[in-house]
């Protein structure tokens, strides 16, 4: 044991010398990708500024104009309901392919190969392919995708199924694949239905998966912005009470134009506004983690 | 921890100058050459925000570059997206020297970064004053580079050919008579009353940007006095008005209104096959339109309002040139002599006419658009210029798209509750912009 | 009376697979849209979206002639560097994260775990979060070509990476490297010659799902590149769509077709590692 010990030390003090070459890329990339622009970050987001070079302090301002924004509350509970519609669906359809994919039928492999496929391609070309057969059928019925909330929010669940289920489904299926053959077997013994099986033994052992892809699905739906910006980058627009709602914006884009549309007292209240979203999203991540966590305890 | 910390630090200075030096050791790839050329003799790095003129420009950067040697780098924003690329550009290391700071809403944004232009050799140059924006504090922040109208253009042959005269289009009444018939008989006369409207971004601004001013235009004539900053609300008197002419062009017009929203007609194709008489467009328009109707001309937007008979067309600019404050010195300077090159060089200033239409300045050549002749002749019949008041627009990206949703509405079922809608987005959300920029 | 259930099981399968095929049929639909769309004159696309291009409304290559030379841009330079970026940001973050992920799983000192929490933590956060002052800070570092926007890429992406590489670095015995260490073998000649082999099935995952997201990727490239010298395909699209007067949706359609034929290739060359990939990447993200 103690020989061990001192071998670990002489090979981990070898490894150390050469840390200029192992470590310091990836920390000096990390550095300028992610670390110091969210330090400024941060720090912006206290400041009134327009460009960043001449930013000034102000304190909580930008977040109390934040909070009082119509457009982001909006832009909030509108993504919160299209994260839970879209998990719903896609998580119960997903499933539900896998399942059927993995009951050994012929042309499983074509299947699966077809259902992955639009994973591939980027959310903002999903958004224009859609906008086309949206406003396809629409059309007939002289009216668009940008007319009416309703079509954006459905049009954008039907995107964004037709782009994640096949996602959710790999996963699934290789969830599975990993239940064990002989509790199946025992189940079929004791003379459980199909359906039994299913909720009894089944899903129990894939609840693994069904924890990631919940949350993935989740904060994939917060987090949407190609899709958002290239099938109606909010239209339909209207005045409610005195404030302006893009009712099919989603907060990711709601940031974005707050930065970048022309008004001088915007970027802080944006900046504040990505802080705010950062700890939604952030705090979506650490529940999954505790949550997996306390599952596997009890495993 | 403290060791990390300095570790980190001296991570991202060692990182910094490999950046810093790397970057000065690839000239061959180098998109700057104002790092070059800087401390010498400057350069020029224009950002355009116009695309239909993006062609004329890089002829003009090359002109340049192939008489006097110096760099100049023209980038044009797409459509729409010119204020995010402002802010963008602007915050980079090699800033734009020259940009467009084109109305109240940007000089509001931008005048801390513009240079006073006030007596500088460029300003010198200029035959009026009618087109700079000034700021709060009396500072010349932008000049304007050239000048535009806009109206109906007309397509005076097909006019004709329908069995009425020119003299006919003096009013509200008057063109809506002639359009009505063109647009009931198109099928036996092969050509309709207007080209299509779209509503998407390609082309929704001639209706929520240049049609709206009429609007705009007859409110600031009630109170007596042009604008000169942007009123915290508006009154809507002359919605009816503005109803009356876009009405009049969705509905006698070659495409179904309803089919306005998804967009994808061709109204410049159109107008130019001779499908259609009229198209609500502007003067920058001449150089597409020319070769196949040289006839074409363009009249002012008859609405209804009393005493039109005597109205010109919309004139203005948003092309008024600004001068980055912050770029250094040689570079200022050498976009100053870009820009009075641009103005006095014969060849150059050809170029530039005939792409951008009419430019105030003395040395400058003349236009040749007819479009801006037309407006010539209105104002030498005595007829008011309707100035562009529509400059004022306040939180105009949203403004305007907040417009075009509601006549979105309005055209898939053009109701009394939807021309509401239409109203509140127009005059309610002016207030509500105002508001959400000034506090 | 066994026989009858399996007769009927094999219906039911049976059934199953035709449900499932009629689906995929109805699955391959938008793509199928997009290319009979692709050869249709600008002013059908939107009135017949659903008809095939015969007659008047076929347009022929045209707007795949149109779609390349539109707005002043060749699309083959977008192409070239969507490949390029693609290519290299990969490649950067697979050499770099297997070597750092290693480095943090075997050495294990405070610095390694800071670094290798803070990448757990970037995970969590959103691109908006940081996009403002990244595309600044990239600017200012002159991160703005396709040559170095791969370092602003192995940066935001380092977080999953280094999560995927240490979580099989540690599942690897430590006996193997200790007796090539015995041999003679120095850190690196142990990383390349018998740690990277082994992490030859993270390898592939990490770099199907870095692929999949750089070459997709909009946001970044758009804030961080030189707009007027380099785009991407994406940013290409949107410019198409978004300006030069009338957008002619036939010649859209043309360039996403173009756009999206080398992907398709790519997943049915590789759909066996790809979706194994994206499966473990998964499980572990």
């Amino acid at each position: 044991m103690n020989k061990k010990i001192k071998k670990d030390n002489s090979l981990i003090r070898q490894t150390r010398r050469w840390s200029p070459l192992f470590m310091w890329p990836v920390v000096a990339a990390f550095i300028i990708g992610f670390v110091w622009p969210f330090i400024q970050g941060i720090y912006l987001s206290f400041c009134k500024f327009r460009l960043i070079r001449d930013a000034e302090f102000i304190g909580v301002g930008n977040y109390a104009t934040a909070l009082q924004d119509a457009s982001f509350r909006h832009a909030f509970w509108y993504s919160a309901l299209f994260a839970i519609v879209s998990l719903v669906l896609i998580n119960v359809l997903a499933f539900a392919v896998a399942y059927a994919l993995t009951q050994g039928i012929r042309g499983s492999n074509l299947y699966r190969t077809v259902f992955f496929m639009p994973n591939l391609i980027g959310g903002i070309v999903l958004g224009y392919i859609w906008s086309m057969i949206f406003d396809g059928i629409l059309s007939r019925y002289n009216t668009s995708i940008l007319m009416e909330s309703k079509y954006g929010f459905w049009g954008l669940i039907i995107l964004i199924c037709w782009q994640q289920i096949g996602y959710m489904m790999i996963i699934y299926i290789a969830g599975l694949q990993a239940v064990p053959e002989d509790m199946l077997e025992a189940a079929k013994i004791d003379g459980a239905t199909k359906a039994q099986t299913l909720f009894k033994v089944t899903i129990p052992n894939v609840m693994p998966s069904i924890t990631i892809c919940t949350f993935l699905s989740l904060t994939n739906g917060f987090k949407l912005f190609d899709q958002n910006l290239a099938l109606t980058a909010g239209q339909p627009i209207t005045y409610v009470d005195g404030a302006m709602v893009k009712s099919t914006e989603m907060l990711a884009l709601n940031i974005y134009s707050t930065f970048y549309n022309s008004n001088s007292v915007y970027p802080g209240v944006a900046q504040a506004k990505a802080v705010l979203f950062f700890i939604l999203v952030a705090g979506l991540g650490l529940l999954q983690l505790s949550y997996t966590r306390k599952k596997e305890v009890q495993q | 921890m403290k060791k990390i910390l300095a570790l980190t630090l001296a991570l991202v200075m060692a990182l910094a100058l490999v950046a810093c030096s790397g970057g000065n050791n690839t000239p061959a790839e180098d998109t700057t050459p104002a790092d070059e050329t800087s401390a010498a003799t400057g350069s020029v790095y224009w950002l355009n925000f116009k695309p239909e003129s993006d062609d004329a420009l890089q002829q003009l950067a090359a002109l340049y570059k192939d008489q006097t040697g110096v760099d100049v780098k023209v980038v044009t924003a797409a459509s729409g997206t010119y204020s995010q690329t402002l802010t963008a550009e602007m915050d980079k290391s090699a800033p734009p020297t020259l940009f467009v700071i084109g109305n109240a809403n940007s000089v509001k944004d931008w005048s801390d970064y513009a240079l006073d232009l006030t007596g500088t050799p460029i300003a010198e140059q200029l035959n009026t004053d009618a087109y700079n924006l000034y700021d709060d504090s009396g500072k010349l922040v932008s000049i304007g580079y050239c000048f535009e109208c806009y109206g109906i253009i007309v397509n005076p042959d097909l006019v004709e050919q329908a069995g009425h005269s020119m003299d006919e289009l003096k009013n509200f009444a008057g063109l809506k008579a002639v359009a009505e018939d063109i647009h009931a008989n198109a099928a036996t006369l092969g050509f309709d009353a207007f080209t299509s409207n779209d509503m998407d971004s390609s082309s929704s601004w001639r209706y929520t940007g240049h049609m709206i001013n009429l609007e705009y235009y007859y409110e600031e004539q009630d109170a007596g006095a042009k604008w000169t900053e942007c009123p915290p609300s508006l009154t809507g008197a002359y919605m009816e008005n503005y109803k009356n002419l876009y009405d009049l062009a969705v509905e006698n017009s070659l495409v179904d209104r309803t089919s306005l929203a998804t967009g994808g007609h061709d109204a410049e194709a159109e107008f130019k096959n001779g499908e259609a008489a009229f198209w609500v467009q502007g003067s920058w328009e001449w150089s597409a339109v020319a070769d196949s109707v040289p006839n074409a001309t363009m009249i002012p937007y008859y609405c209804g309002v009393s005493g039109e008979e005597n109205a010109g067309l919309n004139c203005g600019t948003e092309n008024c040139w600004a001068i980055n404050a912050k770029a250094s010195e040689a570079d200022q300077q050498a976009t100053m002599d870009f820009l009075v090159w641009l103005v006095t060089d014969p060849a150059a200033s050809r170029i530039a006419v005939d792409s951008f239409g009419a430019m105030p300045y003395k040395n400058a050549q003349e236009s040749t658009n007819g479009f801006l002749a037309a407006a010539d002749a209105y104002a030498a019949d005595g007829c008011y210029v309707m100035d562009w008041a529509t400059n004022y627009q306040p939180g105009v990206d949203d403004y305007r798209a907040a417009a075009v949703s509601a006549l979105n509405q309005y055209n898939a079922s053009p109701s009394d509750a939807n021309w509401e809608n239409v109203k509140t987005a127009f005059i309610d959300g002016w207030a509500v912009q105002y508001k959400a920029q000034n506090g | 009376m066994k026989h009858q259930t399996l007769a009927a099981e094999r219906r039911s399968k049976t059934i199953l697979s035709v449900v499932l095929g009629v689906i995929c049929v109805i699955y391959v639909l938008p793509v199928l849209a997009v290319v009979i769309n692709s050869f249709k004159l600008n002013t059908f696309v939107k009135t017949n979206t659903f008809d095939l291009p015969s007659g008047e409304m076929w347009a022929g290559w045209d707007n795949f002639i149109k779609g390349m030379t539109f707005g002043n841009y060749p699309f083959w330079k977008s192409a070239l560097y969507s490949v390029l970026i693609t290519v290299f940001s990969t490649f950067l973050i697979l050499l770099f994260t297997s070597m750092a992920a290693w480095y943090i799983a075997r050495v294990n000192s405070r610095l390694c775990r800071l670094v290798y929490y803070l990448c757990v933590f970037s995970m969590v956060v959103p691109f908006q979060m940081v996009m403002f002052t990244l595309s600044k800070t990239a600017d200012s570092l002159r991160l703005n070509t396709p040559w170095t926007i791969p370092i602003v890429y192995l940066g935001f992406g380092a977080g999953l990476a280094i999560f995927m590489f240490v979580g099989f670095v540690k599942s690897i015995p430590l006996e193997i490297e200790e007796a090539a260490a015995i041999d003679g073998c120095g850190p690196l000649r142990t990383f390349f010659s018998v740690v990277l082999p082994m992490l030859k099935p993270t390898l592939i995952s990490v770099g199907i799902l870095e692929i999949m997201w750089v070459w997709n990727d909009y946001l970044l490239p758009y804030l961080v590149l030189d707009i007027n010298e380099y785009r991407t395909i994406p940013i290409h699209i949107q410019y198409l769509k978004g300006s030069y007067g009338t957008v002619d949706l036939g010649a859209t359609m043309a360039l996403i077709l173009l756009s999206i034929i080398p992907v398709i290739v790519f997943y049915l060359l590789c759909q066996k590692h790809i979706i194994k990939g994206v499966a473990a990447g998964a499980v572990k993200g």
